[in-house]
């Protein structure tokens, strides 16, 4: 995320010229600029506040200039609810793993998103566990290898793929339910490849309707899907093109709750 | 002061509304539930405006997960649990020590490991003294000898738990939650006016960030801070290790006994006076820090120490560490939280 921290000298929350924590080809780095573009685009980057998650996410609270507390893992959402329940001018928002949220921390989503907790949950859908080293995730695909899953994942052994919009759409409490492609389609344009710059633009009015959904009173979670080329021993292009290929048949991009009418009646 | 019929479970609700608390957030569990329900039902009293968020959380973990979320922004939250949630609840100390987050626990010990008995013991003893959650996490921990200072405890808890910016355990048990005792209730202050600077609530103006984080880069940084959590330890160890001394001046046996083991050790002061023999009794009032210092002070005049206690005999190794190889002390183990006359004297 070299670059990108070296462009966000304009944008006030992010940290300039800081190291990225983030391995290159990766989607985290893009997600915390929309972010923060987002909070000072709505006028409230005075008010947020980051729970750290642990995950690939937890050390980019090093690159962006907002309070900042730690959850244990899978426990952030409930560490959100302790803070907007006192402090219920902050807006509080966190970068889940699909680890994090839907295995360890899977409890603490459900009901946070039950209780309706007026938050904002990005979750960062890698189909792996990538800071351990890329072992087996909720999310990861009938198939895949993983480190845990050497012939690839049995799903009569080991599940199949949990869908958290699905699972939250179950219940009444989120006001804003979303799942989205974070990764550019790589398009191949006589020879080379550029990266499509869709995706972005459609993620950042999603990561604003999710934060306005909070400013209106509701509990918004966002799935991100990305990449991570390390862990699937993938090349960059080769991993961004597996998101919109393989990736978006487990999870196809959609909205599955808008209480609030904010994508004026399913289209962003 | 005013004189009023209480039971532990209210009155320890009602110290911690006077203190100022603002959140509770807890999991059912016997012995402790009577704690939940009556800040269920405080819920809206119009003479704590501050207490705003109640929350049954779907777990433990969740509970002490939500405590750190309201400490961390600066406001006094507290739970109530036992044994088998306080395990549970280990995690979130261990991470709330280190991000240096204050919240309060209370611990209702019921009979353990496991799921025991829901009858009273003080088995928890070593696991909330020793190390509360991994990496060397700590917590202070109080034990009232009754109602009334169990008051008094929830509101110094609090105060200390701001003041130094850590998890606070009330260790307490079934008899003294269930009881029923005419308290003078003290007049117990707000312990917060305003919000402290560390609180993570947003920036607001303010020129640096707040950043409570529970990892470290490098080992380096990790000792560093480390070195600090235990400097501030020592100074709590030397100002807030709390206790008392009951006719220990001429005293040839002295009971050492905390909350309701020390009232049943009183009784038996009382009754050995009676007959003739100069007893006494050492009631540690915080665990942790352990009063060793005040302890150590009554080494060389050939007492005699009966270290009374409702577990297998957990407090006696603190007990004979402050006082040495030499002196003569001899645990009495009550196990399963069954104590027998026999046993005291
Ligand atoms: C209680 C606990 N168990 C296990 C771990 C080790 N651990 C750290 S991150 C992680 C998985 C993260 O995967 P995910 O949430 O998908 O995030 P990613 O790194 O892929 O972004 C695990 C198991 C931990 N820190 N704490
Ligand atoms: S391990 Fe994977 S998810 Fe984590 S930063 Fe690297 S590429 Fe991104």
């Amino acid at each position: 995320m070299g670059a990108e921290v070296r462009q966000a000298k304009r944008i006030g929350l992010l940290y300039d010229g800081r190291a990225s924590t983030f391995c290159p080809g990766c989607e985290h780095g893009l997600l915390l600029k929309l972010i923060a573009r987002a909070l000072e685009e709505l006028g409230v980057a005075d008010r947020a506040v980051m729970v750290g998650t642990v995950g690939c996410s937890s050390l980019g609270y090093l690159l962006f200039d907002s309070d900042f507390v730690q959850a244990p893992h899978g426990r952030a959402p409930a560490v959100m609810a302790g803070i907007k329940l006192v402090e219920p001018d902050a807006v509080v928002f966190a970068i889940q793993g699909d680890g994090d949220a839907l295995s360890i921390g899977l409890q603490e989503l459900l009901y946070a998103a039950d209780r309706g907790i007026p938050m904002t949950i990005f979750m960062y859908n890698n189909m792996t566990f990538g800071m351990t080293g890329g072992q087996m995730a909720p999310t990861t695909i009938p198939g895949m290898r993983t480190t845990t899953t050497p012939r690839g994942r049995d799903v009569k052994l080991s599940g199949s793929p949990i869908d958290a919009c699905r699972l939250l759409s179950a219940i009444d409490g989120p006001a804003y339910l979303r799942r989205a492609i974070l990764a550019p389609r790589p398009l191949r344009v006589k020879g080379k490849i550029f990266y499509s710059a869709r995706e972005a633009l459609e993620a950042y009015r999603i990561v604003l309707n999710a934060f306005r959904a909070q400013l209106k009173g509701g509990f918004s979670f966002v799935e991100f899907v990305g990449t991570c080329n390390v862990n699937w021993r993938m090349g960059i292009d080769e991993s961004k093109a597996f998101v919109h290929e393989v990736g978006a048949k487990y999870f196809p991009p959609g909205l599955c709750r808008d209480i609030y009418g904010l994508e004026g009646g399913g289209k962003v | 002061m005013t004189a009023e019929l209480l039971r532990g479970a209210e009155a320890i609700g009602l110290a911690a509304l006077m203190s100022g608390v603002e959140a509770y957030f807890g999991y059912p569990i016997t012995p402790s539930s009577e704690i939940m329900e009556f800040m269920a039902s405080e819920q809206g009293d119009p003479r704590f405006p501050r207490y705003r968020a109640f929350v049954q959380a779907s777990s433990e973990v969740e509970a002490v997960s939500m405590l750190m979320g309201a400490g961390a922004a600066g406001h006094l939250a507290m739970t109530a649990t036992s044994g088998p949630g306080l395990s549970l609840m280990a995690e979130g100390i261990s991470h709330a020590y280190v991000a240096e987050i204050p919240f309060l626990i209370v611990d209702v010990n019921r009979g353990g490991p496991g799921l025991g008995t829901t009858e009273p013991e003080q088995s928890d003893y070593l696991f909330v003294t020793r190390s509360l959650g991994h990496g060397g996490s700590r917590a202070i921990v109080l034990a009232p000898e009754g109602v009334g200072e169990a008051m008094e405890l929830v509101n110094r808890g609090f105060r200390l738990a701001f003041e130094y910016r850590i998890p606070v355990v009330i260790l307490t048990d079934a008899i003294v939650v269930h009881m029923r005792e005419t308290v003078d209730v003290p007049e117990l202050r707000p312990v917060l006016d305003g919000v402290p600077p560390w609180a993570v609530r947003g920036k607001r103006g303010r020129g640096t960030r707040n950043a409570l984080t529970t990892g470290f880069l490098d080992s380096r940084e990790l000792k560093e801070f480390k070195e600090g959590l235990e400097r501030k330890w020592r100074r709590i160890s030397e100002r807030e290790a709390y206790y008392e001394c009951h006719m220990c001046d001429d005293a040839e046996v002295i009971y050492v006994a905390f909350g309701i083991s020390a009232r049943v050790a009183a009784e038996a002061v009382r009754e050995l006076r009676g007959r003739g023999t100069a007893a006494g009794l050492f009631r540690p009032i915080t665990l942790a820090p352990f009063p060793s210092g005040a302890l150590a002070r009554l080494r060389g005049r050939g007492i005699r120490f009966v270290v009374m206690e409702m577990n297998e005999g957990q407090m006696y190794r603190d007990v004979r560490e402050a006082l040495g190889p030499d002196e003569d002390v001899e645990p009495i183990p009550m196990m399963g939280g069954i104590v027998t006359r026999s046993e005291v004297s």
